[in-house]
């Protein structure tokens, strides 16, 4: 016993017991003696330790008071986290007593601590199967509560064998009788569907009770079923619907709303009858509960169409004034139900942004940020920068003033902790709703690089690192888009390069911003400065940014070497040394990306530098032509969000099939023996500075090749060919050069499509390579179709400045789709830790629902067929069925891993192509970057 | 659904859908606080986790209560709540936590009494439960009577 509280009273005790009097005490003694040791929790740890031992010799006595004493401490004790499973069969032991007292507790015990023991729960189906037996009036106390145990601890194989003596309880005589039977049957539905579809007719029956609560658990459960799979019970709809209209008991009026929610998500057939009668409801209803059910049933059960502004008005007006109550609850449901109007059409909530506004304002954070959600649907030109101001103030305040800001609606100050979760979200939405269809609400992009700036300096104590990418992103966004901003915005760039806050703190904003620098570094004056910053600083960033980076400082150097200004070339070479002292330590990244491209660089430059050595005059070649022709052979233009990736989809790198065959092989090199050397030198060289060559991009390598063929006069067409026989013969040895020749072809470039019909070698891979190329091309042109349809479409939508340069190639993806996307990534959020038990657990309801649909069409055709053979057999190829699809999972399961290791296996035969892909991927992404892709 | 009723500490919890410990010490852990933090001013109604989770005070107990965000209504479930203290209020006689605390064996069979299985309500009656509750009491005191006498 607790004997910390009485030990004293032990011998009395033990004489009592007999008397059953000590029963009662010794709980109470345990939660006294809990409540008596809970100044410090090493002192309630080792009482409840204590305890716990105590329970444990108890429940292992003969005597069967003691045992249900200790089974009733445990279950206490379960609630402060004790496991209490090791005690199962004493819980039995305890179910099975003859004694009802005892007999609660157990069951009590079993329904907290019995999940998923099959071995307890297999002697536990046997007891069952007694304690249902009704054999007379005091039994139907016994009977409710093993009902109710039963639900919680339900098996398949138990459902399967007491479903038929709870349909017969169904019958019972005594509404609490066939009420308890109704929610157990719940249970059995859902691990043996087969249960209803065979006697769907009797259950249903029960909707027709004469007792309310028998009916209204009936509703119930039909609509918890109906969650899982509402298909079988469309039939009932007539009925329910019957029901909705007589009955005055709101409880179930909800309920019905709720099933007939799911119905209709299921059945369109349903909605012209119930829509009025739902907002008849509407209209009579003194409950807000009843009320609030209407309206979700209305919006989740599709029943407000897109164009139906009567209806999305009359909720709308309702929910208006929820807002408006003083009630919280009410406030953030409504929002709640506001967002999903808003999601079917945005035009539903646009003319009630001043309710939103307010929402902003309100005292709870969680209102708040539903009313954040809100904000896209009502955001137009106009308010857009009031809306943003309120926004950046909520952060101002509560920066300055350690997370406080003065609630408002009294006059008394109520100081509001705003979570960082907030704080992340505003972010986001700001940046949402000021970029949303293509920035159509901004008017003033001088502003917009203001508030991106302060967003900047607001997200860098933030955790959520993404939005340093994010506002990247903005920024290099209106640098591509917005021309006639570029000089302002690039200031902006340069502003937050230069703040060594925003440096250390979110480096990711700069991954954007440097390729910005990089792209548009001939906006910039003094490049050699700016190289200079970075390398003096010694600063590495994160890889992802460094990958950036350098190619971008090469982008720079290249503009500065080359303005029209003339350069000094002692700082030239300055410069040079000092990006090669920043690039040396890179060559030695973890990263393998930032590695290469860093010794790419390096390569190059010091090839440049070794030039400026030899040539003291005027600047070498490597750095007036071919450095430059390596960035401006295309100019950028915006794609839409996820074209090259199409692009990159139907690209099919054959790495099996040989490019030369044995014969054709050998014909190649026979024929380069008869090359004179000079050319085989100039291949060479060739050769060399392609593995120099910085950035490894397939167009920098054609233009490289374009450029020395320019410079060199003796290469002709013929060499042409010959060249690139030899380097195909090369690549055949070397399979490094794989990646770089299927790059060509899948680029699509015409310069190869021309090159690859000079070279009129017609063997396979070629011929498969052409192919690709055209279809990169219709891609291509078929990319240009839809965007100029986009764009053309733009033109009306957008406010002249932002016309002038989106009629390129800017298509914006349409309202709705963006207000679709947005909830999505909400999901996501509200989804961050999703519990795997409940997951697991859906899934088994779920598996046997569709079984359940199936099956329950089988029984209406039997039903007309009256055969009961047939059934029979039926029911045995159910089995059977089920039976397979068991096994069936498994071997799926089996299957998958098998192609895992497949894959794997593949892969480690390919070991040499897995070194080429990634060279393929970086010279993809180089690509990409001069097609100049932007995410919108 | 968990119901759980707690100031800090926990009083009583009820678990309906399975949980492994740790999960369950986990919530129940991070819960209270969160709940106890916010204002009286603000709703009741929190999103946690993949769960929403409605919560109501009375006197120093706070009931909470885990809902699926999709399916269930909020209002109902305090309404729920609402019902659930009335009930024991009648059958404890202006109920307080010790009642709870000490009881709880009997605060458990109101409400299986009141909610079904996976913890949607089936019996809305007051009067109903009530007089369930004390038939049960009625057998088992004449138990415990038999036992005596026996």
């Amino acid at each position: 016993m607790s004997s910390l509280y009485a030990p004293t009273n032990e011998d009395v005790k033990q004489r009592l017991r007999p008397f059953g009097i000590f029963f009662e005490k010794s709980l109470k003694d345990l939660i006294k003696g809990i409540r008596a040791n809970n100044e410090t929790p090493e002192k309630l740890n080792h009482f409840l330790a204590q305890a716990l031992s105590e329970c444990r010799e108890e429940a292992n006595s003969p005597d069967f008071n003691m045992k249900t004493n200790a089974v009733l401490k445990l279950t206490y004790l379960e609630m402060y986290g004790f496991d209490m499973s090791w005690a199962n069969f004493h819980i039995l032991e305890v179910m099975s007593s003859s004694k009802l007292q005892q007999k609660r507790v157990g069951y009590l015990a079993a329904s907290q601590s019995f999940y998923k023991d099959p071995d307890i729960l297999m002697l536990a189906t046997n007891l069952m199967k007694k304690d249902l037996k009704y054999t007379g009036t005091d039994d139907v106390v016994k009977v409710g509560i093993a009902l109710s145990g039963l639900s919680t601890i339900i098996t398949p194989s138990l459902a399967t064998d007491i479903c038929d003596d709870l349909f017969t309880m169904l019958n019972s005589s005594r509404p609490y009788i066939r009420k308890k039977a109704i929610t157990a049957l719940f249970k059995v539905f859902l691990q043996f569907p087969e249960a209803l579809r065979d006697n769907f007719d009797k259950f249903a029956a029960r909707l027709e009770d004469d007792d309310t609560s028998v009916v209204s658990a009936a509703v119930s459960v039909i609509c918890e079923l109906s969650k899982k799979n509402p298909q079988p019970f469309i039939q009932l709809s007539p009925l329910l619907y019957e029901i909705l209209v007589t009955i005055a008991n709101n409880w179930i009026i909800i309920r019905l709303l709720k099933l007939f929610t799911n119905l209709s998500k299921v059945e369109s057939k349903l909605r012209p009858r119930l829509l009025p009668k739902i907002l008849e409801l509407m209209d009579s209803t003194t409950a807000t509960s009843v009320l609030y059910e209407s309206i979700n049933c209305i919006v989740k059960g599709n029943m407000l169409e897109e164009d139906d502004y009567d209806v999305a008005m009359q909720c709308l007006d309702r929910l208006n004034t929820f807002c408006d109550s003083s009630d919280p609850n009410l406030r953030y449901i409504s929002c709640v139900l506001f967002y999903k109007i808003g999601k079917i059409n945005t035009a539903f909530i646009s003319q009630f942004d001043k309710l939103v506004m307010r929402l902003l304002n309100d005292v709870d954070v969680s209102i708040r940020s539903k009313a954040i959600e809100l904000i896209e649907g009502i955001v137009d030109e106009d308010n857009l920068q009031k809306i943003v101001l309120v926004l950046l103030k909520q952060f101002v305040d509560q920066d300055v003033v350690l997370l406080q800001i003065g609630g408002f609606e009294t006059t008394r100050e109520i100081p509001i902790f705003i979570p960082e979760q907030y704080k992340i979200k505003m972010v986001n939405t700001v940046i949402h709703i000021c970029s949303m269809d293509n920035f159509a609400n901004i008017t003033d992009f001088e502003w917009y690089n203001a508030v991106l700036w302060d967003l900047a300096i607001l997200s860098q104590d933030l955790s959520d690192k993404f939005l340093g990418y994010r506002i990247g992103e903005q920024l290099r966004n209106i640098m591509i888009k917005v021309p006639s901003m570029r000089e302002i915005t690039i200031t902006t760039i340069i502003k937050v390069l230069y703040n060594e806050d925003i440096n250390n703190h979110l480096p990711s904003i700069l991954k954007d911003c440097f390729w910005s620098l990089g792209e548009f570094s001939s906006f910039i004056g003094n490049g050699d400065d700016l190289i200079n910053l970075v390398s003096k600083r010694r600063k590495y960033y994160p890889a992802d940014v460094e990958v950036i980076l350098i190619p971008s400082l090469l982008k720079i150097f290249s503009n500065w070497c080359n303005s029209s200004v003339g350069v000094d070339a002692e700082k030239i070479k300055f410069v040079l040394l000092n990006l090669l002292s920043y690039l040396e330590p890179l060559c030695y990244s973890k990263a393998f990306e930032v590695q290469e491209r860093a010794v790419q660089c390096m390569e190059f430059l010091k090839l440049a530098s070794e030039a400026m050595e030899q040539d003291a005059e005027g600047l070498p070649l490597l750095l007036t032509d071919i450095m430059p022709s390596f960035f401006n052979s295309y100019e950028l233009k915006p794609i839409s969000q996820g074209t090259q990736q199409k692009l990159q989809s139907c690209i099919l790198v054959d790495c099996e099939t040989p490019f030369l065959s044995e014969k054709e092989l050998q014909a190649v090199l026979t024929q380069e023996e008869h090359d004179d050397d000079d050319e085989g030198l100039f291949s060479e060289d060739l050769l060399l500075i392609d593995d120099s060559s910085s950035t490894s991009s397939q167009n920098h390598d054609v233009n490289v090749h374009d450029n020395l063929k320019a410079a060199n006069d003796e290469t002709n067409l013929l060499d042409n060919e010959e060249l690139e026989l030899r380097k195909r013969a090369e690549r055949e040895s070397n399979p490094f050069y794989l990646s770089q020749n299927n790059d060509h072809t899948s680029k699509a470039s015409n310069q190869l499509l021309d090159f690859s019909r000079k070279a009129g070698e017609e063997s396979e891979a070629h011929l498969i390579r052409l192919n690709k190329s055209d279809n990169g091309d219709e891609e291509n042109t078929e990319r240009k179709r839809k965007s100029k349809k986009k764009s053309r479409r733009r033109v009306h939508v957008l406010s002249d400045e932002v016309v002038v340069d989106n009629n390129s190639q800017s298509p914006t993806p349409s309202t709705q789709s963006l207000f679709t996307n947005a909830p999505s990534a909400k999901g996501k959020i509200s989804l961050k830790i999703p519990t795997k038990l409940e997951t697991f657990d859906f899934s088994k309801p779920m598996s046997s629902s569709p079984h359940d649909t199936g099956s329950s069409d089988i029984r209406h055709q039997s039903i007309s067929g009256e055969q009961e053979e047939l059934e029979r057999l039926r029911k045995k190829f159910e089995a059977q069925q089920l039976e397979a699809h068991g096994t069936s999972d498994n071997g799926e399961n089996n299957e998958e891993t098998i192609v895992i290791k497949k894959k794997k296996s593949s892969k480690r035969k390919n070991k040499q192509t897995s070194g080429k892909k990634s060279k393929r991927k970086d010279n993809a992404d180089e690509n990409s970057k001069h097609l100049g892709e932007t995410v919108i | 659904m968990i119901l759980a009723s707690r100031q800090g500490k926990i009083r009583l919890v009820k678990w309906y859908t399975p949980y492994t410990p740790k999960e369950k010490t986990k919530i129940s852990k991070e819960l209270p606080p969160m709940i106890l933090s916010r204002k009286p001013k603000m709703c009741n109604i929190v999103e946690y986790s993949d769960h929403k989770v409605v919560y109501r005070r009375y006197a120093s107990l706070y009931f909470v209560c885990g809902i699926t965000p999709e399916a269930d209504n909020e209002l109902l479930t305090l309404e729920i709540i609402h019902r659930y203290v009335e009930t024991m209020d009648t059958y404890f006689g202006n109920v307080c936590e010790l009642d709870i605390i000490f009881n709880f064996g009997k605060a458990y069979a109101i409400l299986d009494e009141m909610l079904m299985c996976d913890g949607s309500i089936t019996e809305s009656s007051k009067k109903d439960i009530l007089s369930h509750v004390h038939s049960m009491d009625n057998l088992e005191s004449r138990d415990q009577i038999e036992r005596i006498m026996s």
